[in-house]
Parts: structure tokens; C-alpha cells; sequence
């Protein structure tokens, strides 16, 4: 089987006219992974505005591309340095806006924050910003741009770099850089800039090759019983594997219960004696012995997991109508899925509104994102969201309908 | 001695996309335009008129640049399909199968048209013309002075003539139109950028007229097109957030059209001739209305699940609409997959008629106001091209041509919609009409004023 | 992990989810390279012995080539294969020839369909569907509720968050599931290809033809293509999306142009 090496997810957010496509256009560009066709586009778009090159138009081709179902995601926009690939993924976009910031951004694993260095923090600066923090994003570069039109001033990078070191730790977002940049005239992009010779600090490749990816692929084993089938007489559990590996003979642990069990056999359709099994495949699996096994169950690796009916987590509220304390939820993690309620809610935020409330709520609202405690009725298994994603995010039933998508830090 | 005297002859058209009679006359009366009822005041008259059918800015803007009517100069639309085939183009300044005034007027041209006709001989000799922003004219094609085309421009470079005209909106930073998907993404900052693609406006336009020579200059304004599509709720609600913006660009407007009225007056020693229009009016939108998702509840439009647009007609369908409502019968003459006989046409137009007739919005209403067969309208060689019915609708629904609909109405962003028959003109008052003239009508008064 | 085998461990994830989910569960199976495709995905997932019916909605007017291979999978692999057809109206003489070609579909392959669905009390559907078939598609999730009018409300969909799909069933509703929403049309030809899947014969050229999805008999038409192995049918592709891709200088006016209109509620 060829294995690909897993490109690293980036997310790219900011203010509206901030530079995120501008900027996106000029990643592909230098480093030579614009494709032929997108690259004499923008070639020829530059002529068209009669301007220097315009970058953006890069991302509206795939935009058009994705909404004629030419591209289906911008998985697809890839890029890459002598030592790795990244891959970008989607900004949020204005429609649905809460939606897809966080299925976009939860997908990635760090963030490019883009701020305009003559406009300053705006609306939707704060906004992904504070969602950004509540997803709790370690890897985090923030990129002053458009730094030509202050004039490669260093006093107004350092006033600026200040504020916004004070406004991100203000939401717990903590930078690891924070670098002067114009995306427009690739300025400290792919390459350092003479115009800001003040500068000794990496470009934006250098700093994004001292992020790390998630290698969930060596992370302990997380595998969910999703069902249970009896396959010629013998009970085949099914499943996919949401970290680590499985071997034919591995002693592994049955969670919530803590149980021993050992792994007697792997078993994939048409293929004889399989003895590993990876990260995101789909299997079935027997066990030595009998053993009660129900679909929410995890066989895991070790015990680091946290198994608990109290959880603390940052939720996003996508239903319309809304939650009131106390009100019946259904909690969905993998495969667990076990009846609960919101005990508490610690402090939310309206990004429409950008309403903070820090005191005791008794109420979420529709496209608000809260720090909430759940009851849960009974013991469930997760572990942070940083750590093994699928296992660290659930979604909240309403009445029977998919209502708010949560994080657990 | 000079060999040849030239005519001072000077003419200033000056066009404002989408701009409706009834605004206009709500803001010379509530002062918002003191400047333009003062050159009101000075021998000149503000007409009602009515925009083309369609009452799109491609068609009527040609209507006027052109002189003749759709069934003459051959656009229908922003988009068409192309003869014997379902494949969706947009026509361009290439497509317009009649000369223009300005072609005319300087013996230019290779096409020709009634109206050319009428003139041809009449012209003295040839004039000198600058044409700026006029929506369909791309790309530009080579003329007797300097031409930037309007909407739907793309390639800046085609669309200027002459390349050294090019080389100066460069150094501007010149802007063709705002973007107004921005629109969708932050209200506030689109109607900062129409303001700040007006200031962009203005500034090529006044580079132009007073760096340039020229007979006939004949500048767009289209600025007011966006902001009406986005804000026109705004115009006369004083609660609504964006009146006092939407206000302040009319104020602007009534500024420039001073300056340009003052230099123009100079420039002429009074003589010139001086022509304000709008290509059509505007009114508040109340729903979408997709004619083509109605067709296909009624049985007349069947559609593949696969293929482009027009692609995905079936056989079986009778009839199918283009934006914004061009109905076109699916015949077997005009479409490889039609079958629709010729001597079944007569029954299946009254067929539709019928049913378009009984298309009602949520309260009851009527949605369709008028339904013409493309004889009725349109006459002229390409008079055959055009959709066989044509609809205006009761003012508040706006009718699209999108295949893509799960319902007959929708709501969208948009705050207004094209109107027929409320679009404007002011022309010297010597001017007088016996009855309400279409776009297409005041073109010729512009050659007789040469002639 | 390799593209293809990601796409493939998603699906059957999916397909088993599905199961879970549902018991009064079936496949719909048209025969066609997509819906054999899932078929295979769904014995992948019940390791060979599909704890569902197979439903074929036979509207009478197939290729003989269909029904041969139809019938050839069954046997071979074992399937409970239902096959579903309007004989009220197959009597009645209904057929592409009798009428309007929309009642046709309508009463052999929609209401055919509503029929099976009421006499097996199915509450869902795996269907074989693409994402990348139509513009439309784009808004399809992998769960998607229809009422019993077959109706999607696309507008008010849940959102479907991290593998979270939707399952509470209303009365009169029933979902549709479509585990290779995320194949492309690439895809599918590539994973035929390395699965070694049988395909029916008229995707293959015959004198110049072939035909690029298959359905009715008298319905279809085939396209020029010289493709008789799957290899050139997956170099066909290749190529001609990157012709669609290669934006000519016209096609990409054409798209500027395009988004221009739509921005201002055009098209």
C-alpha cells in the first residue's frame, strides 16, 4: 500500500479584506505548487485588474471550481516546504459562519491568524480569534500584513504586535509568533524582506515548519465498538480505529469498564492473516474469550483516557432554538452516546454580537459559543481534543437533532 | 488661416444606471439634489421612459447605444444560448449586430441599422467621441476616440481602446465595477466601497473629459445600479441604517453632475447638447420569483439531474425560461433535442400565457403584470432569435432564470429589483414627446443634433 | 493511507453506521458502475454476507446487458435481491414511447421506489450517489431526511458534524444514506479499477461509443470514446477534467463573467 505522508492542516482566518486569499495565493505561488492552469490565471488576472499580481483570484477559482463540483473541498489546496506539506483548509466563510469555522478549524491543527497592520484588530478578528481560543489551538502564528502600507514601520509593528499580545492572551490564545508580513508583495512570505531588514524573526514557511503535526497515527489506541455482527457463527466486533494501531495478540483495555481483553483476531473482507491493523480503517475484530461487549465501549492502549460523567467543555450552539439549563441533551462522542444535560454555564460569547457574558448564564442562544460543565448519566471515555481529535469532540442532540458541536480541552 | 474649421459641436451624455423616475423626483423635491434642480431650471426637462424588454442594463443600454430595438440589434440578455444548441453564453459588445451612435457618428462603422440609415448621409464629417463605462461594450472594439467598457467587463486590457488609455487607468488604480459578492460578506464595507469606486470613477472621468479632446462625450455611472440592488430600502426609510449613506452617495451624485455641467457649459460656450438617462428604474423587492421551477411544476420544463444550465433540458420539455424572463419554446426548428411542431406553437403560447397568468404570490396577488410575444415587441432581422414570450412582472417580484430552485419564490440579499417603467431622461425642452419614450427612442436625438 | 483507501474505510464507517442506525434498511442497486460500487463497499463492510435486501428498481426498459450482470452479482455473491416495478402501470402499457417521458420516471422508477419502501416498511436507503454528479449535490449530506412525498428540505438541514449523523426518524419520513457522497466520478473508475470490480460491458467502446452512465434503454445515449479498458476510461477522465480544468482564456472570462451576474442575482 502507498503510504502518503499526512500534510499538516492549517487554518487561515481573519478579517475580512485581511489578506487571507491574497495570502493563500502567494503560499501556492512561492513555493511553486500553483498548478500550471491556476498559475497563467493569475498571470493573466494581474493584467486584468491592471495591478500587480492578484492573488486572490486563486481562491475564487476554487470556489467556482468547488460550487461546479470540480473540486470538492479546498483539501486540495496543498503546499509545501523542503519539509513538509500543508494543506489549507477551508476559511470560514460568511454563510453559516460558526458552522464552518469550527468544522473547518477543528479539522486543522495550527492557525494562521491575519490581521491588517494599517486597519488593526477588527469584528472578525476578535471573532476567530475567540473561537480559536476555544478550540483551544496551540500552534497559532499571527501575521501583521499589509505591512507596505505602514510603511515597513517598525514602531507601528511593535505598538501593533503589543495590542495584539494583550487582546490574544485576553482569550488564551497564545502566539507562537507573531511576524510582519504583505502577502501582496511577498514580504517576509516565502523569503525574508529588506524592507523590514529590522525584522529577525523566521518568514512564514520558517515559522510554520517549527509547528508539529498531530501524529495520531503513534498515539495510544483508541478503537470504538461501533457494532457488534456474528459473522459464520463467531461474534466479529466492528469499528474504525480513531488512533493509534492494533495488533492481532495485543492485550488491550475495555473502557469505561477497565477490563482486559486480548485481541484473538483482525478481520478485513478478502484478506487472510491480517496482523496490524492503522489509524482510520474500518475492521472487525474477535476477541479471546467472552466478553459483554455493546457499541460504546472503546478498547484503548492504555489508560490515560479521562472516564468520567462530569465534563468540562467549550460547546458552539448551531441550533436556532437554542438551550436553557437543565434541558435534555443527548451526548455523542464516537460511538458513545448517553443521555445528559448542561449543568453550568461558566461564560459565553455571541461572535455576532461579540457580547460577552462572564458570569453564570442560564441560557445559550442560537450561533453562540459557551464554557459549559455536562452531567452526563452515565461514564463516558475522552480525551483531549489536542491530543486525539475524535475523541476529544462531540456533538449535543436536541430533541433528536444535531444542536451544538463541542470541545473538550 | 486653418484648412478645415471644425464644428464646435459638443454633446455630454452623462448615464446613471438603475436611477428611477419617481426617486429622482422625491429628491429634487426633498432638496437632495439641489444642484440638479437647478440645472433643471435652465431649459432643461425630466422625462419618465421606459427601459427595453427586458429591463436588464445589457439591453437597454445597447437599446440606447444603438438606437434600434432588440429585434434589431440582437441582445436579449446577459445570456443566451447559442442557435441550435442548449450551450449558455454571454453576449458581448461583438454580438451587438447594429452600429453604435457613437460608430455613427464617426463613419466608423461596418454594421449598419435603420438608424444608420437615416444619418448616414447627414454628418458633416466625422466626430470624435469618448465613451466611458458603458455597460456592454466589451470588449472594446477600435473606434474614433477613447473607449473603457462598462459592466461585465473582466480583462482591463480589452476592454480600453486605445492601449494608451489603458497605461493611464492603470496608473489609478482604476477600478471597472465594485465587487459585489462583498456584498453578501459585510454590508457596511461594500457601501464604503461604492463610495470609493465612484471617487475612482469621477476621477478617470474628469481626467478624460478635461485631458482629452472630443466631440461627444458620453460617460456611466453605475455605481447607483449596486447600490440600489443592496440598499434601495434605504432610499426613502430614514429608520433603515443605511439611509444616511445611501442619501450622502445621491448628494455626491448631484455634486458631480454639477461639475460636470459647469466644465460642460464652459467647454461649449453653451451651445452643447446636454442628455442625462438611466437605463431603468428601480423598486423594493418583495420575493424572487423562478419562473423556471414554476415551469416545471406545470409540466412545461423537464430537466436532467446532470450537465450544465441548458444541458440539461430533456426532450420532453416544452418551454424553459432565461433570465429574466425570456420564455423560449422548445421547438423543433430552434433546438436539436425540441419537439415541439411548428403548428403546435400558437395553442402551447396560449398554454403558458395561461398558466403564467395564474402564477399568485402568497397573498393572492398576481405576479405576472405583462406577457408579450416576441412579435408584439421586438422588429428587426434578428427578431426570430428572441424568446418567443417575454413577462414583466407586478412591481415587488422579481423574476429569475436560475434552474436550480426548489421553489417558485425565494428570498435573496438583494433589497431591489429592475423596473420597467420608471426610468428617466433629461434632454433640452425643446425636446418634447407625444407619448412615454423607450430608451431606444432618445438615441437619434443625439444625431440630429450633429446633423 | 492512500486516497483511495481512506475514501473507502469513510464509506463503509458510514454504511455500518447506516446499519446500526436503521434495521429496516435496503440498498438501492441500479447496476451502474456507482450503486456496484457501494455494493461492494457494503459486502466489504458485512465481511461478504449483506444483512440487507438489494433492491433493483426494474422499469422493464433496461439493457439486456444489465439485467445478464444483474443477475450474474446475484448469484455470485449471494445477494437477497428485490426487485421492485409498477406492474399496475407496466400493464397499463406505460413506457417512454406512450407518453410524456417525465410520467414515464415518475411512475416506473419514483413511485416503483415509494412502493418497495411502503411493502418492506423501509425507514432508509443506501443510495450510490456522488457529490461531484451536480452543483446541487454539493449541499447533499451523507444522512438526509426525505418525507414520504420523497421531498428533501435542503434549506433546513442539521449541520453533520464530525461523523455525528442525524438518525431520529420521524413518522412518514425516511433518510437517505449515501456512503460514496465523497467518490468522485475519478474515483469510482480508480477504485473499480484496483478492486477489480466487473462492470456491466456498455461503459466500454463499442465502434466509437460508449456509454458514460447507463440507465434506461431507450434513454440513454452513449458518447464518443475510444475507452475499452478501464485504464483508458481512467485516462479519458483524467484528461478531459484537466481540459475542464485548463481554463482556456475564454472559459475563465467566462467564469469571472459568471460570478459578476450571480453577485448581482443573475443565473
Amino acid at each position: 500500500m502507498l503510504m502518503e505522508e499526512r500534510a499538516l492542516p492549517i487554518v487561515i482566518v481573519g478579517h475580512v479584506d485581511h489578506g487571507k486569499s491574497t495570502l493563500i495565493g502567494r503560499l501556492l505561488y512561492d513555493t511553486g505548487c500553483l498548478p500550471p492552469d491556476k498559475f497563467s490565471e493569475i498571470q493573466h488576472s494581474s493584467e486584468t485588474l491592471g495591478r500587480n499580481l492578484e492573488f486572490a483570484f486563486v481562491m475564487d477559482c476554487f470556489e467556482e471550481e468547488r460550487s461546479r463540483g470540480i473540486t470538492i473541498d479546498t483539501t486540495q489546496t496543498f503546499f509545501k516546504t523542503p519539509k513538509r506539506r500543508y494543506v489549507i483548509i477551508d476559511a470560514p466563510g460568511h454563510k453559516e459562519f460558526l458552522k464552518n469555522m469550527i468544522t473547518g478549524s477543528s479539522q486543522a491543527e495550527a492557525a494562521l491568524l491575519i490581521i491588517d497592520a494599517f486597519e488593526g484588530i477588527r469584528d472578525q478578528t476578535r471573532r476567530h480569534a475567540y473561537i480559536l481560543g476555544m478550540l483551544g489551538f496551540k500552534q497559532v502564528c499571527v501575521l501583521l500584513n499589509k505591512i507596505d502600507l505602514v510603511h515597513y514601520s517598525q514602531d507601528k509593528f511593535l505598538s501593533l504586535k503589543g495590542e495584539v499580545i494583550d487582546f490574544l492572551n485576553q482569550l488564551n490564545v497564545h502566539p507562537t509568533f507573531i511576524l510582519p508580513i504583505s502577502a501582496i508583495h511577498g514580504d517576509n512570505v516565502a523569503k525574508p524582506s529588506e524592507k523590514i531588514s529590522w525584522f529577525d524573526g523566521p518568514t512564514v514557511l520558517q515559522a510554520l515548519d517549527t509547528f508539529e503535526p498531530l501524529k495520531i497515527e503513534e498515539k495510544p489506541l483508541r478503537f470504538p465498538i461501533q457494532d457488534i455482527y456474528t459473522i459464520d457463527g463467531k461474534k466479529t466486533i466492528v469499528g474504525r480505529i480513531e488512533a493509534g494501531e492494533l495488533k492481532k495478540g495485543q492485550s488491550v483495555y475495555l473502557l469505561p469498564e477497565k477490563k482486559k481483553v486480548e485481541v484473538k483476531e483482525i478481520k478485513k473482507f478478502l484478506e487472510k492473516d491480517v496482523s496490524i491493523a492503522h489509524f482510520e480503517e474500518s475492521i472487525g475484530i474477535r476477541l479471546k474469550g467472552r466478553h459483554r461487549v455493546k457499541r460504546g465501549q472503546i478498547l484503548t492502549a492504555d489508560l490515560s483516557s479521562w472516564i468520567s460523567d462530569q465534563i468540562k467543555a467549550n460547546i458552539f450552539w448551531l441550533d436556532p432554538t437554542g438551550y436553557r439549563v437543565g434541558e435534555a441533551l443527548l451526548f455523542r462522542c464516537v460511538t458513545q452516546e448517553v443521555p445528559c444535560r448542561i449543568d453550568k454555564i461558566n461564560r459565553k460569547f455571541d461572535p455576532a454580537s461579540m457580547e460577552l457574558t462572564e458570569e453564570d448564564a442560564s441560557s445559550i442562544k442560537g450561533a453562540e459559543v459557551a464554557d459549559v460543565l455536562l452531567q452526563l448519566d452515565e461514564k463516558v471515555a475522552v480525551d483531549p481534543f489536542n491530543e486525539i481529535p475524535e475523541m476529544g469532540r462531540f456533538v449535543l442532540e436536541k430533541e433528536g437533532r444535531p444542536a451544538a458541536g463541542g470541545i473538550i480541552l | 488661416m486653418k484648412l478645415f474649421k471644425r464644428k464646435t459641436k459638443k454633446a455630454l451624455i452623462i448615464g446613471i444606471d438603475g436611477v428611477p423616475y419617481s426617486l429622482l423626483n422625491t429628491y429634487l423635491q426633498k432638496d437632495v439634489m439641489p444642484n440638479l434642480k437647478e440645472i433643471l431650471s435652465q431649459g432643461l426637462t425630466l422625462h419618465q421612459t421606459n427601459a427595453s424588454i427586458p429591463d436588464i442594463s445589457s439591453v437597454s443600454w445597447t437599446s440606447f447605444n444603438t438606437g434600434v430595438n432588440p429585434g434589431e440589434h440582437g441582445i436579449f440578455g446577459f445570456t443566451d444560448l447559442r442557435p441550435q444548441s442548449y450551450s449558455l453564453y454571454f453576449p458581448n459588445s461583438k454580438d451587438v449586430k447594429a452600429p453604435t451612435f457613437w460608430e455613427i457618428l464617426a463613419k466608423t462603422n461596418e454594421r449598419t441599422s435603420t438608424l444608420f440609415q437615416k444619418y448616414q448621409h447627414k454628418m458633416s464629417h466625422p466626430y470624435r467621441s469618448i465613451v466611458l463605462n458603458v455597460p456592454h461594450t466589451y470588449p472594446a472594439l477600435p473606434m474614433n476616440g477613447i473607449l473603457v467598457s462598462g459592466f461585465v467587463a473582466i480583462d482591463l486590457k480589452k476592454a480600453t481602446f486605445p492601449e494608451s488609455a489603458y497605461a493611464y487607468l492603470q496608473s489609478i488604480d482604476y477600478l471597472i465595477d465594485v465587487e459585489a459578492e462583498k456584498a453578501k460578506e459585510d454590508k457596511a464595507a461594500f457601501m464604503k466601497s461604492l463610495f470609493e469606486c465612484f471617487d475612482i470613477r469621477k476621477k478617470a472621468i474628469s481626467h478624460f473629459f478635461g485631458e482629452e479632446s472630443w466631440d461627444l462625450f458620453f460617460a456611466c455611472i453605475t455605481e447607483t445600479d449596486r447600490l440600489h440592488h443592496f440598499f434601495f430600502d434605504a432610499s426613502n426609510d430614514d429608520k433603515n441604517p443605511y439611509h444616511e449613506s445611501f442619501i450622502r452617495f445621491y448628494i455626491e451624485l448631484d455634486k458631480f453632475i454639477k461639475y460636470l455641467y459647469e466644465q460642460f457649459l464652459e467647454i461649449s460656450s453653451d451651445k452643447g447638447f446636454l442628455m442625462i438617462l438611466s437605463d431603468h428604474g428601480f423598486a423594493p423587492v418583495q420575493k424572487e420569483v423562478y419562473i423556471n421551477k414554476f415551469l416545471e411544476e406545470k409540466g412545461f420544463l423537464l430537466l436532467k439531474s446532470e450537465g450544465n444550465f441548458y444541458e440539461r433540458i430533456e426532450n420532453e420539455t416544452r418551454a424553459f425560461n432565461l433570465d429574466p424572463c425570456r420564455i423560449y419554446i422548445h421547438s423543433k426548428e430552434a433546438f436539436p433535442g425540441g419537439t415541439v411542431k411548428k403548428e403546435e406553437r400558437a395553442a402551447l403560447l396560449e398554454e403558458l400565457k395561461m398558466s403564467l397568468r395564474g402564477l399568485r404570490g402568497d397573498n393572492g396577488d398576481e405576479v405576472i403584470d405583462q406577457i408579450y410575444e416576441k412579435e408584439e415587441i421586438y422588429h428587426g432581422p434578428h427578431t426570430h432569435l428572441a424568446p418567443d414570450l417575454i413577462c414583466l412582472p407586478k412591481e415587488g417580484y422579481d423574476l429569475k432564470g436560475s434552474l436550480e430552485k426548489k421553489q417558485i419564490f425565494g428570498d435573496n440579499i438583494f433589497k431591489g429589483m429592475h423596473t420597467w417603467g420608471d426610468a428617466f431622461c433629461i434632454l433640452p425642452e425643446t425636446i418634447r414627446f407625444s407619448k412615454k419614450p423607450s430608451v431606444e427612442n432618445l438615441t437619434e436625438y443625439i444625431l440630429q443634433y450633429y446633423s | 493511507m492512500d486516497h483511495l483507501t481512506r475514501l473507502e474505510n469513510k464509506s463503509i464507517y458510514i454504511i455500518r453506521e447506516a446499519y446500526y442506525q436503521f434495521k429496516d434498511i435496503a440498498m438501492l442497486w441500479s447496476v451502474g458502475k456507482d450503486s456496484t460500487t457501494l455494493l461492494w463497499l457494503c459486502r466489504k463492510a458485512f465481511f461478504g454476507h449483506i444483512p440487507f435486501p438489494i433492491i433493483h428498481i426494474d422499469t422493464s426498459y433496461k439493457f439486456p446487458e444489465m439485467y445478464q450482470f444483474r443477475d450474474a452479482r446475484a448469484k455470485e455473491w449471494h445477494l437477497n435481491l428485490l426487485i421492485g416495478r409498477n406492474e399496475e402501470k407496466l400493464k397499463e402499457g406505460m413506457g417512454p414511447g406512450s407518453g410524456s417521458k417525465l410520467d414515464c420516471c415518475n411512475e416506473l422508477k419514483t413511485n416503483a421506489l415509494k412502493m418497495v419502501i411502503k411493502k418492506y416498511h423501509l425507514k432508509a436507503i443506501l443510495l450510490g450517489i456522488r457529490r461531484d454528479e451536480h452543483g446541487i449535490r454539493a449541499k447533499e449530506r451523507y444522512f438526509s431526511p426525505r418525507d414520504s412525498q420523497f421531498k428533501w428540505d435542503y434549506e433546513n438541514q442539521p449541520a453533520e458534524l464530525w461523523d455525528q449523523y442525524q438518525s431520529t426518524v420521524e413518522e412518514e419520513e425516511h433518510f437517505r444514506i449515501h456512503p460514496i457522497l465523497h467518490f468522485t466520478e475519478f474515483d469510482i473508475w480508480n477504485y473499480v479499477k484496483r478492486e477489480g470490480l466487473p462492470v456491466v460491458p456498455l461503459y466500454f467502446s463499442k465502434n466509437g461509443k460508449r456509454f458514460r452512465s447507463i440507465g434506461c434503454l431507450p434513454c440513454c445515449s452513449p458518447i464518443d470514446s475510444e475507452a475499452q479498458t478501464i485504464d483508458e476510461i481512467v485516462e479519458e477522465i483524467r484528461i478531459s477534467k484537466t481540459s475542464e480544468r485548463s481554463g482556456r482564456a475564454q472559459d475563465k472570462e467566462n467564469i469571472y463573467t459568471m460570478q459578476k451576474l450571480r453577485a448581482l442575482g443573475y443565473m
